[in-house]
């Protein structure tokens, strides 16, 4: 009996050990850089870490940089970043830009073939998406929070979904519209209802922005900036044009505290080139940009945003020292068709008026004979890692770049403005040419370049706009609004994939949704052609 | 776990010790043939668990009744019953067992005679291992089993090694086994600054090796054991006088093969013909054959040194190795050295046996720069090695503006070799102690506690030269140091009762419980200039808890009929609370044909038996711990985004899902044992059928439903099936020369079946984000998704030209097709061992069919473009002279013209033996030599056709090593 007894005793006690472990079942993040959504929502101050993320998930490509903890699948995650992928689909597939690398799906941009699953346009697609989920989930999550800067930081998040939606609207048209994150499959919304969400958020939320922000966020003028873009393309949006609402807009912004940058840090003759200097957050550009993404090349780090705008065009015989990098990828240059818009007689490329045009020649053709070929079309040095005293950035190594990009600028206003007026939305046309003539004078140092209320044609205002603003992420939309993009009316160096240009088929003027996303969300219907 | 250490002393106090005295018998068991006496042959009162053991010179005791039987079992003899009628001494002659039936197999909580075998399970013995200079347990057993396929990583020594059993098992989940290694289950995960986890246990450690194939034997592992199981069992300790061992050997290896890359001469007729005049310019005088200078022929040794027996009553064995084994790539280097220490004390009348095994490893490894091997593919065959630049005198492609070598240059293969440290060392402790203890008064019935602990605990670090070739004007050398400390602990409780009623009906009854957790934690730390304090700190850390409890009932009816069932339900915390447990039953039947009546007495068959299992099996391992929580990842240092002044860290809600699940896995496997003419010829066939459902891959998510585009998801199913036949002969037999062969081949098809979208797969190098896999349903997984090449009348490709299979007149994604797949379609083994009075010889061949290779070195770098492109020289694969291609694009990357058939036969490894018998009192030498990767037939072009994944690309070639030994046994 007593080993029975013994025996029980053993059994009792190897079950009471067995029981006790059930609970190890329930494990929780023991890793230091994992939160639960208690510890990130448990104060303002920690909030704002998730705010941020809003932001750099624009800016950046995941959490470790340059990379290593992507916030994307399916694709390099250098090719993930977005400003480098609205360059992809905005300005590589326009006159503006051409580039020499081989990877899948990248030449089918600039030759307009691309296919239903190209890589750039799915990246896309999920990028934008995801900062829609991002922001649904910050913007219920802090709403338990009752500290008054929480709301400022509520109604940036809606800005961002806002921002998110509007390139969707741009590219992909009909996009399921989603305020909250969900397990269910989300409907798809027309791009009419996309263009009504946005509008109502942005109006809804102009008074919920801080008048001015800390430099890198948005204020309510950033949201005044996006409305005045919203109006004057609604007509291709929605079919009813909106232009009145676009004066109005630009109106509230060119009165607003935000001023052309006039301070020519470098003394090189222009104000124009420190925008896309290493020191564009310090140097005065700052006070033109509305909307920015910020980057550091030691904090933070990616291989998209300026880092890839500065390293993919050095080549050929271009100094990399003189960008303030350690080398060039030998990537990105430019068509004849935008070094034209500087020049009436390109055969002296010496572009001394208009400074704007910032070309490398040397060793570069005109022509583009080879488009993998780096030497084939002219560099671009508009953006530089150098600040304005001609130091490279804070990357030691030369890898990274401090220099940010404004996604939204005064001077894109004052042409907006411009144009709304020609397209008959009221307003002045001697305040158009006033203000046409302030960016003008800043590229060319001096009146010298200045035009009259004759001058100021659609035309050339589109013209404009791309002296002013190429290689930033508007042509795209720019040309389609023009009805230039893809029709023959306007051809440049292998459109459609032919040396001297040709047009395509109109469906074009969209990009299609992800294909393989079609089998998981059936709700979705695709783009009409692809 | 403190509680674990508390059971376990409380099962160790509480062990009583009572005896009940009877008539006392004595005798001498003594080996038939030899005389010699027998130490350790078990001897045990029928029916009860009465029992004893002999002593060194072969003598027992054992108290006994009249008429009480006893029974002298002793593995690899014959066992004999003698009923006890008063006679004393009872001397016994125990003969060996031809017909190895009653070899004893491990098979998981528990062992049981081959006999009484119900699944798929192959045993190995340590003389069946493998010979040469092997270092990875899983050498020994490569080309010995049916339908086990090993492949190693490359030609580093103490190279990582791949297990496949039967197909693969899983898409995105770990497809390797379950290692065993006396009753621990090791952790799946690799092991920081080691190539291969399993280098911790010296080869010469292994007694026996056993791989459980059918899911109704491995199920008794339930969701660990999905792609088969591997039970290490180590020597142990006998009781009996110290006998001692000692090995060693020396190695030299060769390199064989080269990348077929252009000569010096070759390059410069195709830049001269072909390169402007700056290309033309650039061209050198020289003559390096780059592939020649990285690889070096390298001598290695490995000693080892054990001893079994017993002292102080308490069977044991000491065992120390120590190996030194040189890479053929330079400054290549793995040293290791191990200890081992069991102990098998039996207490209370043997009732309480005690096995204590404490396994150690340190080793030290030095990786050379492995970029060199395919900067050496493609440096300028032109120019020197020196040339007296800043880089320590290597020569480099300088930028003319920056005086730094240019971005996007190739940098010296050789200066990537002695510019670069590269060096770690990891030490390992796997330890458990198990306690059997037969319950007294209750001999039916014994308790074990098994508790275990695998602790590994890793340092490297790289350091780049200073005087290192880059780009960067501020470069300053730079060095990363990381750490690793995993842990895995076991605790494992379960009884098992056996019982034979009216000697017909044998019951053996198991029921348990196990938890086993594991954690680890990864540090790491990257500075810009040597030695200078740490820029970055990298965390990871993480734990996940396995917690199970298993059943198993064998009966077996007169030796005839065998019945098996287990069941095993699993928790893992990996699993949301809804779908944490999972149930894994099996059921076997075996039918002992050979045992029956009407086979006669005189029947040719020694056995035959046919089996018939079904079992299932679950899988997460691999899958990443925490998944359905809704986490948030905070960013590194790199990654903080500046608001203001100040930079911010980032917090990214993790993609999650809540409904992940185990894969399961369901297995029907149909065997045939046989041996015949007195086991002169043997063997077993089998036939299996695999589902497995709700495989778990990364899965398409809708973006604007979750924080990514893709999650872990159970969205696939799969299919293995296949047939296996061992045979083994021995066409010749006497007492001077015996001839056997082993032949055993396996035929594997494995297809998907379900998945809602094709998962794009094998990255290769060539652009940016490029896959030639894919799994889609109705294929092979990894299955070659490529473009179909044209070829001109002359047979060579046109380039750019390729079949427009879907017809629409573009060529495009659209038109690619699936072509093939890495992974064979048949397996062989062929083994002979023939012994002539003092002499050994060995041969081991393996073969493959019907696997494919995409070679990716002639793929990204034999087109003309490349020699002359990015303002330097960079030299062409040989491939280029045939097709002449001029550009890399995505669709030449993707040209089925690279993907090759990669079937081969290899012989493995050759060995001769001499053994010198009685070389001096007590003690035999055996002399041996024996030459690894001796020679390959293939039709593939590349560097080597087995290739783990089938994308050939900088390959680490294998050696061909020779390696001269001594074993004395004293």
């Amino acid at each position: 009996m007593k080993n029975i007894f013994k025996t029980l005793i053993l059994i009792l006690t190897v079950g009471l050990f067995v029981s006790s472990c059930h609970d190890e079942l329930n494990q929780s993040p023991i890793d230091p850089d994992s939160f639960t959504e208690e510890d990130v929502f448990a104060t303002a101050s920690a909030a704002k870490g998730a705010l941020a993320k809003l932001y750099s998930s624009l800016a950046l490509t995941g959490q470790s940089g340059p990379a290593g903890d992507p916030d994307i699948a399916d694709i390099d995650e250098g090719f993930s970043q977005f400003s480098r992928m609205l360059y992809n689909l905005n300005e590589l597939t326009t006159d503006h830009a051409v580039v020499g690398w081989g990877d899948p799906g990248l030449q089918d941009l600039h030759g307009m073939y691309w296919s239903g699953s190209n890589d750039f346009s799915e990246a896309m697609y999920y990028r934008l998406a995801q900062e829609v989920s991002f922001c649904n989930s910050f913007i219920l999550n802090a709403s338990n929070l009752t500290d008054p800067e929480v709301a400022t930081y509520i109604a940036e998040a809606r800005f961002l979904r806002a921002y998110a939606y509007y390139n969707l609207m741009d590219m992909f048209g009909n996009v399921p519209l989603t305020e909250e994150i969900s397990t269910e499959l989300p409907e798809q919304s027309t791009r009419a209802e996309i263009f009504a969400f946005v509008e109502s958020e942005l109006l809804a939320i102009e008074t919920a922005l801080l008048d001015s922000n800390e430099y890198g966020r948005v204020d309510k003028v950033a949201a005044q900036a996006m409305l005045s873009r919203l109006y004057l393309n609604a007509e291709v949006w929605t079919g009813t044009p909106r232009y009145n609402d676009c004066v109005t807009y630009s109106n509230n912004v060119m009165n607003s505290s935000y001023s052309i940058n006039m301070v020519d840090a470098n003394g090189n003759g222009t104000a124009y080139d420190e925008l896309f200097l290493a020191d564009n957050d310090t140097n005065g550009a700052q006070n033109e940009f509305i909307f920015a993404l910020n980057f550091d090349g030691t904090s933070s780090q990616t291989y998209g945003g300026t880092t890839f705008l500065v390293h993919a065009a050095i080549g050929g015989s271009m100094d990399p020292t003189d960008f303030g990098v350690n080398g060039g990828w030998a990537g990105i240059r430019t068509t004849k068709s935008l070094v034209e818009k500087f020049a009436d007689d390109i055969s002296i490329p010496t572009f001394t008026g208009d400074q704007r045009g910032m070309f490398h020649t040397d060793g570069q053709s005109l022509e583009i004979e080879s488009l993998t070929s780096f030497l084939s079309g002219y560099g671009v040095t508009k953006f530089k890692n150098v600040d304005s005293n001609g130091n490279p950035g804070s990357d030691s190594g030369g890898d990274f770049t401090d220099t940010d990009i404004p996604l939204i600028r005064l001077a894109e206003i004052y042409l907006n403005y411009a144009e709304a007026v020609l397209r008959g939305g009221g307003g002045s046309t001697g305040t158009a040419v006033d203000k046409i003539n302030e960016l003008r004078e800043r590229a060319y140092g001096d009146a010298t370049g200045n035009i009259t209320a004759g001058d100021l044609t659609l035309d050339f205002v589109l013209d404009e706009r791309s002296r002013e603003l190429y290689w930033e992420g508007t042509r795209r939309t720019d040309l389609i609004r023009y009805g230039y993009f893809t029709s023959g009316s306007y051809l440049w160096p292998w459109k459609g994939n032919i040396a001297s240009g040709s047009s395509v088929d109109s469906f074009r003027n969209l990009f299609p949704l992800p294909t393989n996303l079609l089998t998981v969300n059936p709700n979705l219907t695709q783009n009409e052609g692809y | 776990m403190k509680s674990i250490f508390k059971s376990l002393l409380f099962v160790m106090f509480i062990v009583p010790s009572i005896m009940i005295a009877q008539s006392t018998v004595t005798g001498k068991v003594i080996e038939q043939s030899t005389s010699i006496p027998l130490p350790g042959v078990n001897v045990i009162i029928k029916g009860t668990a009465t029992g004893a053991s002999t002593d060194f010179d072969g003598n027992y005791q054992i108290s006994a009744n009249n008429g009480d039987v006893l029974v002298f079992s002793y593995i690899g003899f014959v066992t004999q019953e003698i009923t006890y009628t008063g006679q004393s001494p009872i001397n016994v002659q125990l003969a060996e067992d031809a017909t190895q039936l009653n070899e004893i197999v491990v098979t998981g909580y528990g062992s049981v005679k081959k006999e009484d075998l119900t699944g798929s399970a192959d045993l190995i013995k340590a003389e069946d291992f493998n010979e040469g200079p092997i270092v990875s347990p899983q050498q020994l057993i490569q080309g010995k089993i049916a339908g086990v396929t090993v492949t190693s990583g490359g030609g580093a020594p103490g190279e990582g090694q791949s297990i496949v059993i039967r197909g693969l098992g899983s898409l995105s989940l770990t497809s390797s086994p379950l290692i065993v290694v006396d009753g621990v289950p090791l952790n799946d995960g690799g092991v920081a600054g080691t190539r291969n986890p399993l280098n911790l246990i010296n080869p010469n450690d292994i007694e026996s090796m056993v791989v459980l194939k059918d899911a109704s034997a491995t199920a008794i592992y339930g969701s660990r054991a999905a792609n088969g199981v591997i039970m290490i069992t180590t020597k142990k300790g006998k009781d009996r006088e110290f006998k001692f061992n000692f090995n060693s050997s020396m190695t030299f290896s060769n390199p064989t093969e080269k990348v077929d890359v252009l000569s010096a001469d070759e390059f410069r007729t195709v830049v001269n013909s072909t390169g402007d005049a700056a290309a033309i310019g650039r061209l050198g005088i020289y003559n390096t054959n780059w592939q020649d200078l990285i690889y070096r022929e390298e001598v290695g040794t490995d000693h080892s040194f054990s001893a079994l027996g017993a002292a102080w009553g308490i069977p044991m064995r000491v065992s120390l190795g120590y190996s030194d084994q040189g890479g053929i790539l330079r400054s290549d280097r793995f040293r290791r050295t191990t200890g081992s220490l069991n102990l098998s004390p039996k207490l209370f009348d043997d009732h309480l046996k005690i096995e204590l095994n404490v396994r150690g490893m340190y080793t030290e490894n030095k990786f050379a720069n492995r970029g060199a091997i395919g900067s050496a593919v493609s440096f300028d065959p032109t120019q020197p090695v020196f040339n007296n630049s800043q880089y320590n005198g290597y020569f480099a492609w300088i930028d003319g503006n920056t005086g730094n070598q240019l971005n996007l240059a190739p940098t010296n293969p050789m200066a990537l070799l002695y510019l670069t440290d590269d060096t770690a060392e990891v030490r390992r402790l796997i330890t458990n102690a198990k306690l059997d203890y037969k319950i007294h008064g209750f001999e039916d019935l014994t308790a074990t506690v098994n508790v275990g602990l695998d602790k590994s605990d890793s340092g490297g670090r790289t350091l780049t030269s200073d005087l290192f070739p880059t780009s960067d004007p501020t470069w300053n050398g730079s060095r990363f140091t990381y750490s690793q400390e995993a842990t895995n602990r076991l605790f494992d409780a379960y009884a098992t009762y056996q019982k034979e009623i009216d000697e017909k009906h044998n019951v053996n009854f198991v029921a348990g419980y196990s938890y086993q957790e594991f954690e680890f934690e990864n540090l790491s730390f990257d500075s810009e200039k040597f030695e200078d304090g740490n820029d970055y700190k990298f965390i990871d850390k993480s734990k996940n808890v396995l917690l199970s409890y298993f059943g198993r009932l064998n009966y077996g009816f007169d030796g005839k009929y065998l019945l098996t069932a287990t069941l095993r339900a699993d928790a893992s915390s990996k699993l949301n609370p809804d779908d944490r447990w999972g149930y894994f039953p099996s059921a076997a039947f075996a039918w002992n044909i050979h045992n029956e009546d009407f086979m006669g007495e005189d029947s040719v068959f020694n056995e035959l038996k046919l089996r018939l299992g079904y079992g299932e099996v679950g899988n997460v391992n691999g899958l990443g711990d925490y998944q359905f929580l809704t986490r948030y990842t905070g960013s590194q240092s790199t990654a903080n985004y500046q608001f203001g002044n100040s930079f911010y860290q980032t917090y990214r809600p993790q993609p999650l899902n809540d409904n992940l699940r185990w894969e399961v896995g369901r297995t029907i496997n149909i065997g045939l044992d046989y041996s015949i003419l007195n086991s002169r010829i043997s063997g077993s066939v089998n036939v299996y059928k695999k589902e497995t459902q709700d495989l778990i891959a990364s899965a398409l998510v809708d973006p604007f439903t979750n924080f990514g585009n893709r999650i872990d998801s159970n969205i696939g199913d799969m299919e293995n099936k296949g047939v296996e036949l061992a045979i083994n002969v021995i066409p010749f037999q006497n007492e001077d020369f015996e001839w056997s062969i082993n032949y055993n081949v396996a035929y594997n098809e494995n297809t998907i079946t379900k998945l809602p979208f094709d998962q794009p797969v094998g990255g290769i190098s060539g652009g940016v984000g490029n896959t030639i896999q894919r799994h889609t349903v109705g294929e092979e997984p990894y299955s070659f998704f490529v473009y179909h090449q044209l070829y001109d009348t002359n047979g060579d490709p046109v380039e750019g030209a390729f079949a427009d299979l879907n017809g629409d007149n573009i060529i495009n994604e659209q038109d690619r097709y699936y072509k093939e797949d890495p992974y064979a379609d048949i397996t062989m083994g062929l083994n002979s061992n023939i012994s002539f009075k003092n002499w050994d010889f060995a041969i081991v061949t393996r073969a493959s069919i019907g696997n494919y290779a995409y070679d990716n070195v002639a793929s990204s770098t034999a087109y003309l473009a490349r020699a002359t492109e990015n303002s330097i020289l960079t030299n062409l694969h040989s491939d280029y002279l045939s097709t002449g291609f001029a550009a890399l694009t995505d669709a030449n990357l993707l040209s089925d013209h690279y993907i090759q058939e990669a079937s081969f036969f290899k012989i493995d490894n050759i060995t001769l033996g001499y053994t010198w018998d009685n070389a001096f009192e007590g003690t035999n030498i055996r002399f041996y030599g024996s030459v690894q990767n001796v020679a390959t037939i293939t039709d593939y072009t590349g560097l080597d056709p087995e290739i783990i994944g089938g994308i050939d690309n900088n390959f680490y070639p294998r050696p061909r090593t020779t390696v001269l030994g001594i074993n004395v046994d004293f």
